[in-house]
């Protein structure tokens, strides 16, 4: 199987009618984009990224760069889970830049990550977001192949979020544990071998009505999901879920949209999928 | 006869650092339970085995990939002193931190250290580091305090990152034993055990690169988040 160097470039932009369009766009295998969905109610683009091939191989280089213009608003997700597999002795690696100019949305929630036993794989996204922009990032991962017994076996794993508001490096963080590691906390924190997690990401100005939303989130914390949510250094918040599998954390992420779009309209967006 | 004039002075930097990492020293740490309360009420944490597994499993990677490499990175731009790397390693060490009350608690906590070490030894550099800090809003970080006592003092790069490691886990364990039925025995037999495991992580902690600075358990951080809201606690953080 030859190494791909992907390549994906989106620009979303208002159009004279006041829509947003994909004002510019380009990509190479594994990337495929389909043709993007206007969802009128939401006042928001739809656009589905495909990889039709299998998943990601050893040796794969993936660059995706994803921007969002003034007053523009895009929907970022993928129709099924990207699968990481087995790699011999190489490693494959995913770059994501993300980048949202005042008063433009950009929510990016791709199906989860599966990385399968013996893979090894970094991805490192940055995401920039202009003062008045706004931002709704989920990154989700599952232990493994569950269904066959496969979980938490990877080589390695490194998954790095980096986040600037205006040119203030606001969140960092670096996942990079072992997977006999992270079964261990699973199992001490009582989520289990099937622990799915989902790292999100809201960048916004905070406003004085923040108060409602917030809190019924929080109260979706339980039977099976922890969910904890905190303010960032400035402009948003950290948002945490782990489910005990990963209907669990499904629902809980759901429930995190439609309680967050009192307050982020753009989030009643149903993509269908969740 | 030489040794016995130059014992003295090179033991200077060692009085310095007993002091700071003594409990006596008022840093504020007292007031924390650095997201262990949240974790004990979600029933995560609930005694001697369950902090010790905590402790393995959490407290030593974070010190391992976070505290102690700031620290070593903070340490060395210090002897310069290249205030733009120290002003890039306050700002990491906030950025890390996506629980709010960890946050707060690690700059308040960082802010009394490096005010302590300028009023107390009158020390010019960390004079200027709160100067600096204050006009450019920089985050205060308790490793970058760590750092500055460690050149306030004389003391080499192990013996600062020891003192951070012993440090971070007995303010753990004197939190554990208020919320705990964990006695000072089982206290000092986990402390003994932690520390001889965070000696054989300083290597790897002080080679390590920029970039590479980060970890974080999730279940810590939303225990840590959910502490905020709790309606009953006993700790700041």
């Amino acid at each position: 199987m030859p190494e791909l160097q992907g390549h994906l470039s989106l620009r979303a932009a208002l159009d004279a009618r006041g829509r947003s369009v994909l004002a510019a766009q380009s990509f190479r295998a594994p990337y495929h984009l389909s043709k993007p969905y206007w969802d009128a109610d939401a006042q928001t683009l739809l656009a589905q990224v495909v990889n039709p091939t299998a998943g990601i191989l050893e040796g794969d280089r993936l660059e995706s760069t994803i921007a969002v213009d003034p007053d523009a608003a895009l929907l970022v997700t993928t129709p099924s889970a990207s699968r990481v597999f087995r790699m011999k002795s190489g490693a494959a690696e995913s770059r994501q830049q993300f980048s949202v100019a005042a008063n433009g949305w950009l929510e990016v929630m791709p199906e989860p990550l599966v990385p399968h036993r013996g893979c090894s794989y970094r991805q490192a996204t940055r995401i920039e977001v202009a003062p008045g922009g706004a931002l709704f990032f989920a990154d989700l991962l599952m232990a493994g192949r569950i269904a066959h017994g496969e979980a938490w076996e990877w080589r390695r794993l490194c998954l790095e979020t980096e986040v600037r508001l205006g040119s203030e490096l606001i969140l960092r963080e670096r996942f990079d544990p072992a997977g006999a590691e992270l079964r261990a906390l699973a199992e001490l924190s009582g989520s289990g071998p099937s622990a799915c997690f989902a790292n999100v990401v809201l960048i916004a100005t905070p406003g004085e009505n923040d108060a409602p939303w917030l809190e019924a989130v929080a109260k979706l914390h339980g039977d099976g999901l922890w969910l904890g949510l905190s303010t960032l250094r400035r402009g948003g918040w950290s948002i945490k879920l782990v489910g005990v599998d990963s209907m669990r954390l499904r629902d809980g992420l759901r429930a995190l949209r439609r309680l967050a779009s009192a307050r982020f309209p753009k989030l009643a967006y149903n993509p269908r999928k969740l | 006869m030489t040794e016995a004039k130059s014992a003295p002075v090179d033991a200077a930097w060692l009085v310095g650092l007993l002091q700071a990492g003594d409990s006596f020293y008022p840093t504020g740490s007292y007031a924390h339970s650095f997201g262990l309360e949240a974790l004990v009420r979600e029933n995560v944490v609930c005694d001697r085995e369950t902090l010790r597994r905590f402790i393995f499993l959490s407290t030593l990677p974070a010190l391992r990939h976070v505290e102690l490499p700031l620290a070593a990175h903070a340490w060395r731009a210090l002897a310069a002193p290249d205030w733009t790397r120290i002003g890039e390693i306050c700002r990491l060490s906030s950025a890390l931190k996506t629980a709010r009350e960890a946050r707060q608690a690690a700059e308040n906590i960082g802010r009394q250290r490096a005010e302590l070490i300028a009023n107390l030894r009158g020390d010019e550099v960390a004079q200027e580091f709160l100067r600096r800090a204050e006009a450019e809003q920089w985050p205060h970080s308790p490793a970058v305090s760590a750092a500055l006592e460690g050149r306030a003092f004389g003391a080499p790069l192990p013996a600062v990152m020891a003192g951070i490691a012993y440090a971070t886990i007995s303010a753990l364990l004197a939190a554990a034993m208020k919320l705990l039925r964990l006695g000072q025995n089982a206290s000092q037999s986990l402390l003994t055990e932690a520390l001889a495991a965070a000696a054989g992580l300083m290597a790897s902690a002080e080679q390590m690169r920029f970039e590479d600075i980060g970890w974080f358990n999730p279940w810590l951080d939303i225990a840590a988040a959910r502490h905020e809201t709790a309606e009953a606690r006993m700790f700041i953080s």
